[in-house]
């Protein structure tokens, strides 16, 4: 199994802590005033989505998990869980929405992502770096200061609100970054 | 990734915390004027920095145009040039001013380059040090209210909201010991925490990783960080975590009635540290005892070496008054004022705007 320093470890790893797989959602560097450096990781149960933080040492050796991949088809949310299919298969598989971490947004019917396995059980989502998605409502652009480009809330198709620039109407398709949720351009068909 | 100019001429409600840093550090110079302290400037260029063991440092060269070369360090705090004022003869020294430190990872709270607050009282120790704190947050909260227009009652109690909590910051403020605290929150007993064997052999059941590498030093500082620390953001006051062990207070005096313990306390608010104090070590051979101990950890720690500031030593040998001091983080004091959840909000330049990072 390979291992990763606590010094290392960053959001997206998935490691073992304490017996169970855990990905890592958050880092912050932290150091006690007169002492060694330690790393402070928000981690999240990947079989039960609970939550915790724990400071590691930047010395201590982790565990990362061996997590394989499979591409797959976002299908629909069930109540709390998010249900993919694998298109040559047909074989479905449920992610308990707690591990996608606020990203469940982003998914689009027939989106297709990486479902990720450790001892055969789904754990987790990659999704592509970007999507794309419809604007369903977006108030209408006010005379501001336009040369400084302010920007305005839009919520798109999945209920998802986004940062985007005042001359985005409703109907436009956007592509936003996963990671973080940025707006990055208009990207009508 | 949008730079911190660009994103600031698209939403100018990020302005405020650029306003806010300016009326603390205002505020700041005000407080300390009016008490008469002398507003200083030290080198931020020096041949021998401080000896702190775990601190990386920004090193260059000085080179002189005759063909002299020195080593040269961006100093980590101006705490020895401000000592060496005191010995001058000047009573309350007090300096804004930038510090170095280079090594850290990412974090909403460290940032390295960053602005440092130190303050020095003579004839005083670490209990005045920490009336001080108490006074000059309040004068700081008042100072920011007025500025957003908020009128300002006497008679309510004063409080600071921050990122949607409240916390009540009428003085004194709690104080809990080091000693206290291990035992509250961990459940580690004084005699436990002290020793060199015990105290790592404990991390190790409650499930830390601990091998024959493991120091004393780590193993504190893993549970420190695991289940003191986040015990005191539960606090809704300000939380001087006093008296800690004398191997983590470098520069601070003993306690008299308990040398295990040195006179040291960091403030904490929303379980974020804003300054480390000190009754401020005065004996010159213990100071000087202390610093080569750094030094050869540091040598054993395969850290670059440099050599002990002598001159600091010196000073101290001709006398130094009984003093508390301290060191506070303005950018983190800012973050809090402005209600914002990192110092990069508070910075036009934070460090990924200034170099290309990853």
């Amino acid at each position: 199994m390979a291992t990763i320093k606590g010094g290392n470890i960053t959001k997206g790893n998935y490691i073992l802590f304490k017996g169970a797989p855990w990905l890592v959602t958050k880092t912050e560097f932290v150091s006690p005033g007169k002492g060694s450096a330690f790393t402070r990781a928000k981690l999240k149960n990947a079989r039960t989505g609970a939550s915790q933080e724990f400071t590691f040492k930047s010395t201590e050796t982790i565990e990362e998990l061996d997590v394989s991949s499979r591409e797959m088809q976002f299908l629909y949310l069930d109540g709390s869980d998010a249900v993919f299919m694998d298109p040559r298969s047909y074989e479905q598989v449920s992610v308990p929405v707690d591990l996608l971490d606020g990203r469940e947004g982003f998914l689009t019917p027939d989106i297709t992502v990486y479902i990720l396995f450790y001892n055969e059980a789904a754990i987790g989502v990659r999704l592509p770096a970007s999507v794309k998605l419809k604007v369903t409502y977006a108030e209408d652009a006010t005379a501001g200061n336009r040369v400084n480009a302010p920007k305005k809330p839009v919520t798109v198709e999945t209920g998802l609100i986004v940062q985007a620039p005042l001359f985005i109407k409703v109907g436009d398709v956007i592509s936003i970054e996963t990671d973080g949720g940025q707006y990055q351009s208009r990207v009508n068909e | 990734m949008q730079k911190t100019w660009q994103r600031l001429s698209q939403q100018p409600q990020l302005q405020a915390p650029f306003r806010v840093r300016e009326v603390v550090i205002d505020t700041i110079r005000g407080f300390f004027k009016t008490q008469d302290f002398l507003e200083v400037e030290t080198p931020l260029l020096v041949q021998r920095p401080s000896t702190e063991t775990f601190l990386d440092f920004f090193g260059s060269e000085l080179r002189m145009a005759e063909g002299q070369r020195r080593p040269g360090f961006l100093t980590t705090s101006p705490e020895y040039a401000m000592k060496k004022i005191l010995v001058a003869g000047f009573p309350r020294v007090f300096q804004v001013c930038k510090s170095f430190r280079n090594g850290e990872g990412r974090s909403p709270k460290h940032n390295p380059e960053f602005t440092i607050l130190e303050w020095y009282r003579t004839q005083a120790d670490y209990t005045d040090i920490m009336r001080d704190c108490e006074e000059l947050m309040l004068e700081l909260v008042a100072a920011v209210n007025e500025w957003r227009g908020e009128a300002v009652m006497p008679d309510v109690e004063p409080t600071l909201q921050y990122q949607g909590r409240t916390y009540h910051l009428n003085a004194p403020w709690p104080r809990l010991s080091v000693a206290e605290a291990f035992e509250q929150f961990a459940g580690i007993e004084v005699e436990e925490l002290l020793d060199e064997v015990a105290l790592p052999k404990r991390a190790a059941t409650k499930g830390y990783q601990v091998t024959d590498a493991t120091s004393w030093e780590q193993a504190y500082h893993q549970i420190f960080l695991n289940e003191v620390e986040p015990a005191l953001t539960q606090f809704d006051r300000p939380v001087f975590l006093y008296d800690y062990p004398t191997s983590q207070a470098a520069l601070s005096r003993r306690k008299a009635d308990d040398p295990r313990f040195a006179e040291r306390f960091e403030l904490y608010l929303g379980g974020i540290e804003l300054g480390n104090a000190f009754s401020e070590l005065i004996d010159a051979d213990e100071q000087e005892a202390r610093l080569k101990a750094d030094l050869e950890l540091r040598r054993k720690e395969q850290r670059p070496p440099f050599e002990l500031d002598t001159d600091f030593i010196e000073a101290l040998r001709l006398g130094m008054p009984p003093t508390g001091g301290i060191a506070v983080g303005v950018d983190r004091l800012v973050m809090l004022l402005a209600d914002v959840p990192s110092i990069k909000d508070t910075l036009f330049f934070p460090v990924e705007d200034v170099f290309d990072l990853e």
